[in-house]
């Protein structure tokens, strides 16, 4: 099942992921490709990781994380992940919730709201306030508001922090979709001024909260590892064909090296990543701590990966139609999406010891 | 002693009082050009509002300052023109359009056009009405100039011995504005490849001309594809010898002594950065609390000081009438990949707000701005690796790479 997905996955991506078409997404704030997500939910892409019970196809994270890493090689932007997370936030504390069949048929677009200004990672102490069933308060640049119908958010109640599902199509929220570094993440901020939401975790908010955090962070360190990969092999392949001083700037080590420390990061981001989808699988306590890691390295290597193949290229890299800037534009819209690198290095470092328990 | 070197040998009281004097004058007309004045425009209303800039400044003596007074320059001191390029730094003015023109090309002009052709076309040039570009890299020659193709064939037109160019070159900044270029061409593809080329100037406006814009990933558009098609340039419009292009095209790229450019490479200082680490959170906790963020401060005021100092020892030498020493080489390899990280540490600490990518703001004045079209400078004018290699070479004396192709006949097959 999972190497049909696969297959599928490479297939209708090659046909639809032009660069030229991925340009035309970069050209507007809040562009999303419609397209293809009818094309995809189709195939069955979003209900991948949702539970069979729930109305998904239960073929967990791994699929998910497949399909992600085949996005994440393309630049291509689909809201697998909340589909995926939002799903799972609901079986753990509620149940059953009927946004999630319309989320894993892909009538429905989610998204994840938990970054504020003025943090840089997830708030401990959101300024959006829950009471009387209502939100109140702003989120910063979400990734897919701009076209989504629901989203995850946690905010801070009466007794504590909670876990909320909002249905986006209704009078008290404005969405504002805002031009950025990579437009085909459709981000846009959220106001709620008195809207409807339904507290969804079963009592612990802020862990429901990280868990959520920590399983799109898993998911999207695929996509960073598909991207890093897909740099690789532009600069590989670059440096091969690229004449200078009478040789293939392959054979300059300054170039040689760039490479094989890129080939570095990426297999230390691609061993984090499949060890934190394993533990996630395993309901590990040690989950935090193995999801910071995966995300950790896979900012870092499409990062330096996405950066490096533009010097790489010379001036041509520095160009609207070279590839390399749609990974340079991903890796960074990637890298802030889900709380930047600081915050998962304290998550990572003040759970040391839960990580040493876990792995014995 | 030449005149220039006196100058330079002045007084440091009075090249104090010339910092004092450019100050006030910064401060009198610098605002109407700058800033506010700047928001909004388009690239057209930039430009002109550029052009008058350096009009005003070369009535007054501040354009070109090293250059004769009777072309339009300052026929000041090199110490002069850095301190004056130090203070108009501290404005956000309309001056990139003129810093090839009247960096290389026209510097270049001085020492080779006689003085008509000087006469005729330097002060155009100085006082911002004529742009200069500078035609040299192309598809196959960016880090090895060397390796360029645009032939230049002799040929006699309407009684006029000169040359048909033909070919192509690219990342041409600013050619899309500019009246004239300098350009090398190969003259002699059966000579070696360094052997085999001459460097002419030439009117823009040529027939057989073509520019196309090159959309960048991001930023201002100034960079261009430029196509010959047996454009005719006459032969009197050559620089140096035939086949000693190469040598001319090296004069160019060396004839800036000594530039300036401003302490983050036009990205925000750093003291921005801090302001933003008191706001930011990570975690909860004052970002400017945080060991990672008070490392990168640290990092950053250390080298800037190293570079300052470097720089403030580059003055002296010249006010001695020496040559600055060889650690100036390292300030732009430093300053693009701090840029590059100080932008990309700065939008983290926003967190997930950083990505905003706000229309009309300045790489001077945004993070996400900087950081999004830095990888520009650290190809520009000598790649990272290229600096690093030329530091190795030129300053430590290492051996120089394994060149296959040095010395065989450059249409020879390889
Ligand atoms: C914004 C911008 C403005 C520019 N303006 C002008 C202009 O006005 N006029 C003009 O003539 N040119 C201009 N250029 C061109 C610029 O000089 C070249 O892009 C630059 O020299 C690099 O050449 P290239 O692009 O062909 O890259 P290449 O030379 O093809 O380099 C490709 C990669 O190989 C590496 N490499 C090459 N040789 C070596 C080596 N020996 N050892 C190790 N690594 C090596 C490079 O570092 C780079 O990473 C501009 C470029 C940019 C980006």
């Amino acid at each position: 099942m999972l190497v049909m997905l696969a297959d599928q996955a490479e297939r209708l991506l090659e046909d639809h992921a032009t660069w030229e078409h991925l340009k035309s997404l970069l050209e507007a704030p809040g562009s999303f490709d419609r397209e293809l997500w009818a094309q995809c939910a189709e195939l069955g892409w979003p209900a991948a990781a949702v539970a069979e019970a729930q109305g998904g196809l239960g073929l967990g994270f791994e699929a998910l994380a497949l399909l992600n890493e085949k996005l994440g090689a393309r630049t291509v932007s689909l809201p697998l992940t909340p589909a995926a997370v939002i799903a799972d936030a609901v079986a753990r504390g509620i149940g059953d919730h009927p946004s999630v069949t319309a989320l894993a048929t892909g009538e429905r677009i989610g998204c994840l709201a938990f970054g504020e200004l003025g943090e840089s990672g997830l708030p401990r102490t959101p300024t959006l306030r829950f009471a009387d069933g209502m939100l109140q308060g702003e989120r910063a640049l979400v990734p897919f508001a701009a076209i989504a119908d629901v989203a995850l958010c946690h905010a801070a109640a009466e007794d504590g922090i909670g876990l909320y599902l909002v249905m986006l199509d209704q009078p008290g929220v404005t969405r504002k979709a805002t031009a950025t570094i990579d437009n085909a993440r459709a981000a846009a901020t959220l106001s709620f001024d008195g809207a409807h939401a339904m507290r969804i975790d079963g009592g612990d908010g802020w862990s429901a909260c990280l868990r959520a955090a920590a399983l799109a962070s898993i998911a999207t360190a695929f996509e960073q590892v598909g991207g890093t990969q897909s740099c690789l092999a532009l600069g590989v392949e670059y440096a091969k064909e690229r004449i200078v001083f009478g040789q293939p700037i392959g054979r300059f080590q300054a170039v040689k090296h760039k490479l094989s420390d890129i080939y570095t990061e990426l297999e230390i981001a691609r061993g984090c990543a499949i060890d934190a989808l394993a533990a996630a699988g395993r309901e590990s306590t040690a989950l935090p701590a193995m999801a910071a890691m995966a995300r950790l390295g896979g900012i870092h290597a499409y990062e330096f990966a996405s950066r490096e193949t533009i010097q790489i290229y010379g001036g041509i890299g520095v160009t609207w139609e070279a590839a390399p800037q749609h990974h340079y534009r991903r890796s960074r819209a990637l890298a802030l999406e889900l709380g930047a690198a600081p915050f998962w290095r304290e998550l990572l470092v003040d759970n040391i010891f839960t990580l040493a328990e876990a792995q014995g | 002693m030449s005149d220039a070197q006196r100058l330079d040998a002045a007084p440091a009281e009075e090249l104090l009082a010339y910092r004092a004097r450019a100050r006030a004058w910064l401060a009198q007309h610098a605002p109407a050009f700058s800033g506010a004045a700047r928001a909004g425009l388009s690239a057209d209303e930039d430009l002109a509002l550029g052009r008058a800039w350096q009009r005003l400044k070369s009535e007054h003596g501040y354009a070109c300052i090293t250059l004769p007074r009777a072309y339009g320059g300052g026929g000041g001191s090199e110490l002069e023109k850095i301190v004056f390029g130090e203070e108009e730094l501290k404005y956000d003015l309309p001056t990139v359009y003129f810093g090839v023109s009247l960096g290389m090309p026209v510097p270049m002009m001085l020492r080779y056009a006689t003085p008509e052709v000087a006469e005729k076309l330097l002060p155009p040039a100085i006082c911002g009405d004529d742009i200069w570009c500078q035609l040299f890299s192309e598809p196959a020659a960016g880090s090895d100039l060397a390796a360029l193709r645009m032939r230049a064939t002799p040929a006699t037109r309407g009684g006029v011995e000169g040359w048909l160019l033909n070919g192509q070159k690219v990342w041409t900044s600013w050619a899309q504005y500019a009246s004239w270029g300098i350009i090398v061409a190969r003259s002699d593809p059966a000579a070696p490849k360094h052997a085999g080329l001459t460097f002419f100037y030439l009117d823009m406006r040529s027939p057989g001309v073509e520019v196309r814009q090159i959309r960048k990933l991001a930023g201002e558009t100034e960079i261009n594809e430029v196509f010959f098609n047996d454009v005719f340039v006459p032969d009197s419009q050559r620089m140096g010898p035939v086949g000693a292009g190469f040598r001319v095209a090296i004069e160019t790229l060396m004839i800036e002594r000594y530039s300036v450019s401003d302490e983050s490479l036009s990205g925000p200082a750093i003291e921005k950065f801090v302001c933003f680490a008191q706001d930011a959170r990570i975690n909860g906790k004052p970002a400017l609390e945080d060991g990672e963020v008070r490392a990168l401060v640290a990092d950053t005021l250390v080298e800037r000081q190293g570079l300052r100092s470097i720089h403030r020892r580059a003055l002296e030498a010249i006010g001695a009438g020496r040559e600055p020493g060889p650690e100036g080489a390292i300030r732009k390899l430093l300053l693009g990949r701090r840029r590059q990280q100080v932008g990309a540490t700065a939008l983290d600490l926003l967190g997930p707000a950083g990505a905003a990518l706000t229309e009309g703001l300045t790489t001077v004045q945004d993070f996400a701005w900087s950081w999004i079209d830095s990888p520009g400078p650290r190809i520009a004018g000598g790649t990272d690796e290229i600096l690093r290699n030329t530091i190795a070479e030129k300053v430590l004396g290492l051996p120089q790479d394994h060149r296959p192709d040095k010395g065989v006949p450059f249409n020879q097959p390889r």
